[in-house]
């Protein structure tokens, strides 16, 4: 039962973790509410417009083409890292991944989605 | 660091599949691409089942114990395998009804039996959430592929938002096995756990594991996004659904609950129990009243879960065998009922139980296998659905747990009463329109093959029940 202890007080723990601070800082922070300090955070300019605009489609297309890239950086730098002692085996290994990245660029290629609609 | 690629040969076949059909579309944009790329994604599973076939006698690891080559895998592979030829085959009938992209649905289609074959390969952790999660995006894509139907968009949606809940749930799970062994491998972690007492931490993680994988296969009371996801997708995928999919997550709970969590079997059990007594009662009862094909046999395929879940509870070879072999015949009949929806629903438009009445006389054929596949699924002597409820039944009794078996029986029966309610609407009630339905012959071919293959296994279930069984030692060994 020891061990359920430890569970128990782990949960206790962290659900009082979050109360405890935001109570206290509740409590002895100054509250002069005024409303440019109620305003929402938009880099220090004044905000316009309502929340919930309509992106245009080609944003989130340019961004799922940028996360193909993306990712094939975050795999190069460990493999670069490792290339001396891994040798020719890695090097192919590389050469398919990124074989397999070209495709899908191709891809979007042939169905226009690199094209600013 | 040695890397046997034969090892990998299956998936590598399927992947370069995947890629080469894509290729072949870059290059020929004509009339009757789809159609080639249908067949060939259809062969070229069949080709890799051949492959996935050989790998069965294996019982090796490659890639330092990442990549498990052995029985389980490999039985597997072939029933992921065999439903993808299936499914493409029933794809290649409902081109009408999918609307656009249609070269893309078989490539992914290809890559997503690819993941499944993926997951159960997996030695560990880290690759089999990588898999899961594949499968699960490939998939909610697929659910979603008639993106101008509010029903389609919505099981999508309803798919990913699900499957991310429980994925989270699982991988939290997972995370707890890795803190409580400092491994990712599947088998250090079964080491490490079975050389220490149990730890209260370890009840966590099965009991975050267990509900992260009865999400997948839809165990009550995590079914609840299966009738609305089964309804809203693609019929074929549907298929694939409750045929592939399921196969999957029982294949991952083997994996895991055989091994990692065998030393604290006692807790899983008792849960197991309560989660098959509730799954098979209320898939079976909510299942007599539904109106819609592709819901009922969603809740059949609810059901059919808590069966499959009883040879888990068994937890020795007989159990296991009969969940191989359920896994197998469930294949058959489940994408049989759906090849028929599929059919109709190409003629008709139409997946409604009333629009069903006078198949009989419309096609022969397509009510045939209809009462056939759900009478199998059902359980009636002389279908391998009964073989595969006759051992899992006989594995539990032999475990003592004889109400849990009488439950099953008789649910079994409620199972026969609304699906022999499908056969009255077919054979009896008089058809309103009187139109033949032409069954196209790719459908035909899987038409016919999953119903001999279900009269077959019914008859003479031996060959494959031995291959299970054999399958099922090598996993407990």
């Amino acid at each position: 039962m020891e061990g359920f202890f430890d569970v128990g007080l782990y949960l206790i723990l962290g659900a009082a973790f979050p109360l405890i601070a935001v109570g206290f800082a509740a409590l002895l922070r100054p509250s002069n509410p005024d409303p440019d300090k109620l305003s929402i955070y938009e880099c220090g300019v004044d905000p316009y417009g309502d929340a919930r605009v309509r992106f245009h489609i080609r944003y989130y297309i340019f961004a799922l083409m940028f996360v193909i890239f993306d990712v094939e950086t975050v795999f190069m730098y460990p493999w670069a890292a490792l290339f001396k002692d891994l040798g020719a085996f890695a090097l192919v290994e590389m050469l398919i991944f990124i074989g397999l990245l070209v495709l899908a660029l191709i891809y979007a290629w042939k169905e226009r989605v690199l094209r600013w609609i | 660091m040695v890397i046997d690629l034969n090892l990998l040969l299956p998936e590598i076949f399927t992947g370069l599949l995947g890629v080469g059909l894509l290729v072949l579309f870059f290059l020929w944009r004509g009339e009757g691409v789809v159609r080639a790329i249908g067949y060939l994604a259809a062969v070229g599973l069949a080709v890799a089942a051949v492959l996935a076939y050989g790998t069965v006698a294996l019982d090796t690891s490659t890639l330092q114990g990442t990549w498990l080559a052995d029985p389980l895998a490999g039985y597997f592979k072939v029933v992921f395998l065999l439903s993808g030829v299936m499914v493409a085959l029933l794809s290649l009938s409902y081109l009408e009804r999918l609307g656009e992209s249609l070269a893309e649905f078989f490539i992914l289609l290809v890559f997503l039996t690819l993941s499944m074959m993926v997951v159960i390969s997996a030695g560990d952790l880290i690759t089999l959430y990588l898999a899961l999660e594949f499968q699960v995006i490939t998939f909610a894509i697929m659910i979603g592929y008639r993106r101008r139907e509010g029903a389609a968009t919505e099981a999508a949606l309803k798919y990913i938002l699900l499957n991310a809940f429980s994925s989270a749930i699982l991988l939290f799970g997972l995370s707890l096995l890795f803190g409580l062994s400092g491994t990712v491998d599947i088998s250090g972690i079964a080491a490490a756990v079975s050389a220490g007492s149990p730890q209260p931490a370890l009840y966590l993680a099965v009991i975050f594991v267990l509900a992260g994988l009865a999400f997948k296969v839809s165990l009550v009371p995590f079914h609840m996004w299966t009738p609305d996801v089964y309804q809203g997708a693609p019929t074929p995928i549907t298929g694939f659904l409750a045929a592939g999919s399921k196969a999957a997550g029982f294949a991952l709970l083997i994996r895991l609950f055989l091994t990692i969590f065998a030393p604290v079997s006692t807790v899983w059990t008792t849960v197991f129990v309560v989660l098959s007594v509730l799954t098979i009662i209320l898939g079976n009862f909510v299942a007599v009243p539904q109106t819609n094909m592709k819901r009922l046999l969603a809740y059949a395929s609810v059901g059919s879960a808590g069966y499959m879940i009883m040879g888990l509870i068994a937890a020795d070879v007989t159990g296991v065998e009969g969940v191989l072999f359920y896994a197998f015949m469930n294949v058959l009949a489940i994408l049989g009922a759906f090849g028929v929806a599929v059919v109709f629903a190409n003629a008709t438009g139409r997946d409604d139980i009333e629009a069903y009445a006078g198949l009989s006389k419309r096609s022969p054929l397509l009510a045939l296998v209809m009462l056939l596949s759900t009478l199998s699924i059902a359980g009636i002597p002389g279908l391998a659905g009964f073989v595969a409820k006759f051992v899992i039944f006989w594995a539990i009794i032999d475990k003592g747990l004889v109400a849990l078996a009488l439950l099953g029986v008789v649910m079994s029966i409620v199972a026969v009463f609304y699906f022999l309610r499908i056969a009255k609407v077919m054979y009896v009630f008089e058809p309103k329109e009187e139109t033949p339905i032409r069954v196209a012959p790719a459908a035909r071919i899987v038409l016919v093959a999953s119903m001999v293959l279900t009269l077959v296994l019914g008859i003479y279930p031996a060959p494959l029940l031995d291959l299970a069984r054999e399958v099922a030692l090598a996993v407990l060994r």
